[in-house]
């Protein structure tokens, strides 16, 4: 958005969560923010290093989480703000510099800024951070709507710098990837200027060096205690409802909206409290007890873990003998289901359970006729490579290898967009799925079993971005210990899933248009393994190259597959072929094709067109790759260059 | 090729089904022989190293692949009606009319055959007479078989020479027919002629059916070796690239023999003979009874081969080639018959009694068997003899 | 503008379609827009491995009073538009009541379990008297086919927002389209962009209705 950083103070602005996040920060004049692609955090980077120039800020895609926040770090003890931005697995990425960062302290404001996703709309997995300001002893902020997701970054880089510790702030996809309304507030002018103090005493704070030492553990206690005197005022803890509801609901982030909404469809607001944190952790115990009070039955709303809830509860059994015995609610009681991302309607079952009432929210009789007319009528829509996307050539042909060497071999994945080759769209090729760069040193481990009996062949994926981010080093154990594996590095150019964001192998930063490229097959030839490279558009010989490796039984091997993702620019721009099917010389349905390509090719550009027992392009959908051309078997597919 | 949907039995015994059922029936259990009939066909199976491979399922319930295939529902009693016009008795030797003794004459190239040359001679006079256009062969690229098309008559001699491997030469017939090739000739093991019967006989029905095989040349078969454990064993015991050429003399020899640049290595067949591909256990068939005409090895003489003509066809090629120079015919001496028919014999006997006692001769309703005898035929195998 | 121009506070409308039909632009247009008309908005995305062929819904919530949760409860829809026709259905099941209106284009999207065969894509016919049979009232128009002819499928989804101001179920003003497209885009497009808008408002004027008239305010 053109006005994130121009927008004046006062005015009104239709924003995504993340980008009142990137507003925060610059409102709080940081000079440095860094991240690593991940959903549903990338576009606070992205809007960031689009105003980098006019902000005159330094944005960085780095390597990967731990080193981006490594830099955040540097600017921070250089005595200038910075935020570092990721999704929750990025956090496990960054944790043992976590760990060092906060006995170390900081100087100037630092948040670290983790964007989950309940329910893994857009993830493998569903993870909760929020343990890890309990682990590492640093204040937790957790924003409830789109107007704090920017005052809460805000007030987190002041609240850091005023304890001089580390501050996470968590935020959820139905906030980064939702939009609201919201005020902008002042910019400063002013830039700081960066000077890293370490000429004095070792545990000097303000001007020693920044050492990560046990002792210092103590102080990191000190700093929370302050943290926390600030949360029992905070504006971001807020109470709605009558003074001794029936029942309080205690709840953060997202999920303050849900709840909200719930009070209201079911008409409970006289009747139930609604405590919304901001700080949660830690609880600020004089606010807790002063709500907690208030009535005896407290259903606690939130996702992914019962964090809140289990704090709630330690706190509620301290206080007991003020505030006496309450009965609890949540996800222990199962009100509030264990997994998976929370809804308005979620929590107006729960509500409604806890409250004696039922709610229909459409009349019976409607209900009955949608059930009969188009429940289960829309087909399944379930997740496909892209038109054109050069991983569904590259695993036709890694799939089609393994079935001809006929070992029983597999494949192991991590993630990215190839991921999806755990589905049929990419043939369920990857058999092992796990975090960053984890194929490859699966990969590395299996192909040392062969003096146990093991004989399968073994290959793994990785993507470009993450071969830097963490796959290089367990290649180089697998070269180092001479474990006979394949490493195919799918390179497309870019961090696809996330929406194509630069990585240290592309002439491109978050900064420049022209920065150093790192050769990827360079860096695997000089690991001395033995490298081929291929374009997986071109599949006879990928398939063939892909066999010779298994056959090789020398240590580690790297396949290099390049083609750009369909969703580049490069490749939006042109269309190398046009598409047609020669309706004639169709098999189709019959013995001698059985649809290979809409049955198991699948591309969404290919169509069966049941009228015409044949296969037909979408021309709409269609980019023109012309894979489609060299899978059918009896060249009904034609493609013509245009 | 598209074929119009149900199948009509001939008289109700032939059952036809699809890729699911090959694969449980063959393929998982081990009875594959890598002959090649179910590729080319389409999409899904596909050969490497010796070893076929199912890419991706089918779905359809009948298919070619299944039609095909040597080692499920091969209805030798109807095969043997439709070709020869009688009943399967289980003879030793098969359906034949003459059995000579053969061997290349002067008009074929003089080359480096492994015995008498007759097939390669065979093959050359049938394309320069136009018997047939195109001929179906096995090449070999280092010890691995390659199936080849060949038209001109000089490259037939290219793929002379015993393989020991099966190959998927079947392969090459179906992409031929696919590519609309006709009146094709083959060489082909036992396993291979069977299948092709099959293929002759229309097993799915298909309207507008044309054989496209006119001429089917059988070899002598005892066995074939799995080339995925035949290859390993033979890289330990010298550089694969360095192999010129394998052979297995004739009995009492016992060895198998490894030609290098370095001179000749010998190996016990004890060893070799546990390479031998499961599914060859099963096969009894060791002339290739489903054939125009079938050639194997002269015992005694390296340079002379056994030939069993079969039908018309056969015998009117035959001895015109003979008649032209191509090829010189013998009488077979009593001796080597009697020695043949044994051989043949003990074979069909082992395989098909290996077959009842695994119950794969079972054909009641739900079963799919590997072949469909007369049960006459079936009983005497509980008692001695053939 | 006003609130009396909303004819329910919030108002939710969901647009939905396939990951890469631009559903995600036309909620943030539209959502500008209201913001400029002076209304809270709340909007509620799925992307990221949604584009990947999956389904995207995006839940506007417009109102007077404040921000609301960026998911719709069910059965809470006011207006369903839908950039692929299978997926107003999905909706209607969930989001679906009484008085919903829908707004659906025309051209059908195969997902990849239908072009294997597994699953069987509803007639248009049957997509058409369904929602017709559930709604309060329905426009049906050929959005994809338009843009196809205006040079560029994507445009589908502008059409479908002019649709929408031309249903005049919900207050929708011209000159803030104008000024968000200005705002959105680079020069040369906001041309192509206010026709494409424009095109769809005529469509609807020219569509089926379900029942006569269409309730205003």
């Amino acid at each position: 958005m053109s006005d994130l950083y121009g927008g004046k103070e006062g005015t009104t602005h239709l924003v995504m969560g993340n980008e009142a996040i990137a507003r925060g920060a610059l409102e709080a004049g940081i000079s440095v923010a860094t991240g690593y692609p991940g959903t549903p955090s990338s576009e606070v980077i992205e809007r960031l290093a689009e105003v980098a120039g006019e902000a005159g800020i330094y944005t960085e895609w780095s390597v990967n989480e731990k080193v981006a926040l490594e830099v955040a770090a540097a600017a921070s003890f250089a005595e200038l703000r910075a935020i570092a931005v990721m999704k929750q697995n990025g956090v496990n990425v960054a944790a043992d510099f976590i760990l060092h960062l906060v006995l170390s302290g900081t100087r100037g404001g630092l948040v670290l800024v983790s964007c989950e996703d309940p329910g893994y709309l857009s993830s493998q997995n569903e993870g909760d951070s929020r343990t890890f300001a309990r682990l590492n002893e640093i204040p937790l902020l957790e924003p409830g709507d789109f107007q704090e997701a920017k005052d809460m970054t805000k007030w987190g880089l002041e609240l850091s710098e005023q304890i001089g510790n580390l501050v996470l702030l968590r935020s959820v996809t139905r906030m980064s990837h939702a939009s609201g309304d919201i005020t902008f507030g002042p910019v400063p002018g002013e830039r700081a200027q960066a000077r890293f103090r370490h000429e004095g005493a070792m545990l000097d704070p303000e001007g020693g060096p920044m050492l990560a030492l046990g002792l210092r553990h103590r102080e990191v206690q000190e700093k929370l205690k302050k943290a926390v005197a600030l949360f029992e005022d905070s504006p971001f803890n807020t109470y709605e409802g009558p003074e001794e509801p029936e029942l309080l609901l205690i709840t953060s982030s997202a999920c303050s909206l849900y709840s909200r909404e719930a009070i209201a469809v079911l008409g409970v607001q006289d009747r139930v409290g609604l405590l919304k944190m901001g700080t949660t952790w830690p609880l600020p115990p004089e606010l807790m007890k002063k709500n907690l009070s208030r009535c005896d039955r407290i259903l606690v709303v939130e996702e992914v873990l019962p964090f809140l809830e289990d704090n709630v509860k330690i706190l509620a059994a301290e206080m007991a003998p003020e505030i006496g015995i309450k009965h609890f609610y949540g996800k222990k009681s199962g009100h509030i289901p264990s997994t998976g991302e929370l809804n308005p309607d979620l929590v107006v079952a729960a509500l409604g359970d806890l409250m004696d009432l039922s709610y229909e929210p459409v009349p019976a009789e409607f209900r009955e006729q949608a059930d009969a007319l188009v429940a289960n009528k829309a087909p399944p829509r379930g997740l496909t490579f892209c038109p054109g996307c050069p991983h569904r050539a590259s695993f036709w042909s890694i799939h089609n290898a393994l079935e001809l060497d006929g070992r029983k071999g597999f494949m192991c994945g991590d993630v990215g967009c190839y991921t999806l080759a755990i589905l049929p769209t990419g043939f369920s090729t990857l058999r092992t799925a796990h975090s960053m760069g984890s194929g490859s040193g699966l990969a590395s481990g299996f192909a040392k079993l062969k003096q146990f009996g093991m004989d399968q062949p073994v290959l793994a994926a990785c993507g470009d971005s993450t071969f830097f981010h963490a796959a290089i080093p367990a290649l180089i154990n697998a070269v180092h210990h001479e474990a006979d594996f394949t490493l195919v590095l799918l390179d497309n150019s870019g961090t696809a899933m996330t929406g194509f964001q630069p990585h240290p192998g592309l002439p491109i930063s978050a900064m420049s248009d022209n920065a150093p490229a790192v050769d990827m097959e360079a860096i695997c030839r000089s690991l001395g393994a033995r490298v081929e490279v291929c374009d997986p558009f071109d599949l006879t010989r990928t398939r063939e190259t892909l066999n010779d490796l298994m056959d090789d039984e020398r240590g580690a091997k790297v396949l290099i597959l390049r083609q750009e993702c369909a969703l580049s620019p490069e490749r939006k721009a042109s269309k190398p072929y046009e598409m047609r099917v020669d309706t004639a010389s169709c098999v189709g349905e019959d013995c001698g094709c059985n649809r290979l390509c809409t049955r198991i090719f699948g591309c969404p550009g290919l169509v069966w067109d049941e009228a015409a027992k044949a296969a037909r392009i979408d021309e709409v959908i269609c980019v023109g790759c012309g894979v489609c051309a060299d899978i059918c078997p009896h060249e009904a597919i034609l493609k013509e260059e245009i | 090729m598209l074929w119009t949907g149900s199948f009509h039995s001939r008289d109700g015994t032939m059952n036809v089904f699809g890729s699911k059922e090959l694969k449980e029936d063959v393929i998982d259990r081990g009875l594959c022989i890598g002959c090649g009939a179910c590729i080319g066909i389409c999409p899904y199976f596909e050969t490497h190293k010796g070893k076929t491979a199912i890419l991706f399922p089918c779905t359809l319930e009948q298919g070619r692949c299944f039609a095909y295939c040597p080692m499920v529902e091969v209805d030798l009693e109807a095969l043997t009606q439709l070709w020869f016009g009688r009943s399967y008795d289980a003879s030793p030797l098969g359906p034949y009319s003459a059995i000579r003794t053969a061997k290349a004459g002067p008009k074929a190239n003089a080359g480096d055959f492994q015995s008498g040359g007759t097939v390669s001679a065979l093959m050359d006079f049938a394309l320069r007479r136009g018997t047939i256009d195109a001929a179906i062969l096995t090449d070999k690229d280092g010890i691995l078989p390659v199936p080849r098309l060949v038209t001109d008559p000089k490259d037939v001699y290219a793929c002379a020479g015993s393989k020991y491997t099966s190959a998927p030469t079947l392969s090459e017939l179906n992409r031929a027919i696919e590519s609309g090739r006709r009146n094709l000739g083959l060489v082909v093991t036992p396993c291979q002629a069977m299948a092709v019967a099959q293929l002759k006989s229309n097993p799915l029905n298909e309207s507008n059916f044309t054989d496209p095989v006119a001429l089917v040349v059988g070899l002598f078969c005892t066995w074939s070796l799995n080339f995925r454990t035949f290859e390993p064993y033979l890289s330990g015991i010298v550089p694969i690239d360095s192999i010129k050429r394998i052979d297995i003399p004739p009995p009492p020899a016992e060895v198998l023999e490894i030609y290098t640049d370095d001179g000749k290595l010998e190996v016990p067949l004890a060893e070799v003979r546990e390479k031998v591909a499961d599914g060859c256990g099963y096969c009894p068939d060791m002339t290739a009874e489903f054939s125009d005409l079938s050639v194997g090895v002269f015992e005694g003489q390296t340079d002379l081969n056994t030939m069993i003509i079969r039908t018309d066809a056969g015998a009117e090629l035959v001895a015109e080639a003979e008649r032209d120079g191509y090829l010189i015919l013998g009488d077979m001496p009593r001796e080597n018959l009697d020695h043949l028919t044994g051989a043949a014999a003990n074979k069909k006997k082992k395989a098909l009694s290996r077959n009842r006692e695994e119950g794969l001769l079972d054909a009641t309703k739900d079963e799919r068997p590997t072949f469909r005898l007369n049960d006459d035929i079936i009983e005497g195998l509980q008692g001695g003899g053939s | 503008m006003g609130a009396a121009r909303l004819a329910r506070d919030p108002y939710n409308l969901i647009i939905t379609g396939v990951g890469g039909q631009g559903n995600v632009m036309a909620s943030r247009v539209l959502g500008n827009m209201m913001v400029k008309d002076g209304y809270h908005v709340t909007i509620g995305e799925t992307f990221g491995a949604s584009q990947r062929g999956g389904s995207v819904m995006s839940h506007l919530r417009i109102s007077k009073e404040g921000s609301w949760s960026p998911q719709i409860p069910r059965g809470q829809a006011d207006f369903i538009i839908a950039l692929e026709p299978s997926e107003a259905l999905r909706l209607l099941s969930v989001f679906g009541n009484p008085r919903v209106r829908v707004l659906s284009n025309t051209r059908p999207i195969h997902s990849v379990a239908v072009i294997a065969g597994d699953a069987k894509y509803p007639s248009m016919n049957e997509i058409q008297s369904s929602i017709q049979e559930l709604s309060a009232d329905a426009w049906f128009v050929a959005a994809t086919d338009e843009a196809v002819k205006m040079g560029n499928p994507i445009y589908g989804n502008i059409i479908i927002l002019g649709a929408l101001a031309g249903t005049g179920a919900f207050p929708m003003d011209r000159e803030s389209f104008k000024t968000v497209i200005s705002e959105t885009f680079p020069e040369d497009r906001v041309d192509a962009n206010v026709r494409a808008y424009d095109l769809g408002m005529e469509m609807v004027s020219r569509s089926e209705k379900a029942h006569d008239g269409v309730t205003l305010g």
